[in-house]
């Protein structure tokens, strides 16, 4: 699959959708909203294709064939969901939907209790045990978690009023959860630059021969598109204002 | 027909929710037995449910193309789109590559896929950081709490913010901006993350209780 031509034609399907999606920065487009509809059809495709061979034929279909006649009703579960587009018997859909609600909340109680819960306490109070050989700098650290998490949990208890104390208490959460918002907020930011870094990386690389100038060719091309569209936007604009004076 | 539509559904939420709690607690052979089973009937049903989606987006561009509505030629690049990677995933058998070739369905995820998804994200970065330039004001000091966490966060990440701040402080040789990351993530931000983690559990424990005892049923729609 990996012949020259099929490599061009890569290199220019994915210069120009990459370009296409970044047209939108300067404004809603044409071109934008074909590539947004494309990603559209391609990433329900891809997950498609991921559950047909990574869930239904390897855990449904062959187990099936092999004698595993249980996996009917999993199936039988699956098929219930799809009743929802047939109005007068979508109560079946019911069947499926309680099985994925019964399973997911009998899972979630149990594990969530033991890692997000007693966990993070444990986690929070466990280092104290060990508070005669800690260094005075760790000491801070486990005192600045504890009371820390205790006073996040303040700001989000609502079952007293918040003054005196109490007040006191939710303000310093607030201050926590203001630095951790921050600090997520720029790890998201970093996040998606290394993600436009690799962007401007990959159209560099299609702008080379190997890939027949996809990238400056593209580019040009959706310049001339934008000062096209502005012209015959402008035209367009002065055959109605005439129009209107008539 | 109430039983049928209403009593069996409810009846199967509490019980397969019920085992499935008593699973964790009893570590017996019958248990692990009966959580790998239900684990694979549950990734057999959520796949299911992606069909729901999947039908639902193709009906709804579909209904698009044929009125003509506004827009509907768009419509069209999703059924391409769609068509794509679907085929070659079928004439591939969905394996992305053979005997270190590329397959259809490889290439499809490379030059197709791979941008889309990732130009996509790639985008957000310019979205993220104008609307916080529009829409964040320094009034108060938890918000000047925030920006500096932020700041430091992005200065931090970047090699020209470390030369800079090696430049500026460096002469103090009290601590690089690295380690004043690490010191955020590890202390200030565990805090936060602590209690936003307690409050979800607990918020999450007393609706699954809710969901197994059949007191929220709002997902099995009305009558």
């Amino acid at each position: 699959m990996e012949n020259s031509l099929s490599v061009i034609l890569g290199g220019w399907l994915s210069a120009g959708i990459t370009i296409f999606l970044f047209s939108f920065l300067y404004k809603d487009n044409p071109l934008f909203k074909i590539a947004e509809h494309l990603y559209l059809g391609v990433g329900m495709g891809w997950w498609f294709i991921v559950l047909l061979y990574g869930t239904w034929i390897p855990k449904a279909y062959e187990p099936f064939m092999q004698g595993e006649y249980l996996l009917i009703i999993p199936v039988l579960l699956g098929i219930s969901l799809v009743t929802q587009f047939i109005p007068r018997i979508s109560w079946v859909s019911r069947y499926g939907f309680t099985f994925i609600m019964g399973y997911g909340a009998g899972l979630v109680l149990p594990l969530n209790l033991a890692t997000d819960f007693m966990a993070q306490i444990g986690g929070t109070i466990k280092p104290f045990a060990a508070i005669a050989s800690m260094s005075a700098g760790e000491f801070i650290n486990y005192f600045l978690i504890a009371a820390g998490a205790v006073c996040v949990l303040t700001y989000f208890y609502f079952s007293v009023e918040h003054k005196g104390f109490i007040k006191k208490a939710s303000n310093i959460g607030i201050y926590f959860l203001m630095i951790y918002f921050g600090a997520s907020f720029g790890n998201t930011v970093m996040a998606r630059f290394s993600l436009l870094y690799g962007r401007f990386d990959m159209l560099y690389d299609f702008s080379g021969a190997r890939y027949a100038f996809a990238t400056p060719v593209i580019i040009l091309l959706t310049v001339c598109f934008f000062v096209y569209r502005h012209i015959a936007d402008k035209k367009k604009a002065g055959i109605t204002k005439t129009a209107k004076a008539e | 027909m109430l039983i049928i539509k209403k009593y069996i559904p409810l009846a199967i939420v509490m019980i397969v929710g019920l085992l499935t709690l008593a699973t964790y607690y009893v570590p017996a052979k019958a248990s692990q037995a009966y959580l790998s089973t239900l684990n694979q009937w549950e990734v057999i049903v959520s796949g299911f449910a992606f069909l729901l989606g999947l039908i639902s987006l193709l009906m709804t561009h579909y209904k698009k193309i044929v009125r003509h509505e506004d827009g509907w030629g768009y419509s069209i690049f999703v059924f391409l789109g769609f068509l794509a990677v679907v085929i070659p995933g079928i004439i591939s058998h969905g394996a992305q590559a053979d005997n270190g070739t590329l397959t259809s369905l490889g290439w499809s995820f490379r030059y197709l896929y791979n941008p889309l998804a990732s130009t996509m994200f790639a985008v957000l970065a310019f979205y993220i950081v104008s609307t916080a330039f529009r829409s964040f004001r320094i009034k108060s000091a938890q918000a000047f709490v925030l920006f500096i966490a932020a700041f430091i966060l992005i200065l931090g990440n970047v090699p020209a913010g470390q030369m800079l701040w090696d430049t500026l402080l460096g002469w103090t040789g009290c601590c690089s901006i690295s380690d004043i990351i690490q010191w955020i993530m590890q202390v200030p931000s565990v805090a936060a993350k602590r209690g936003i983690m307690i409050g979800i559990t607990i918020g999450a424990v007393v609706t699954s209780l809710k969901i197994i005892f059949g007191i929220e049923r709002q997902y099995m729609g009305r009558d």
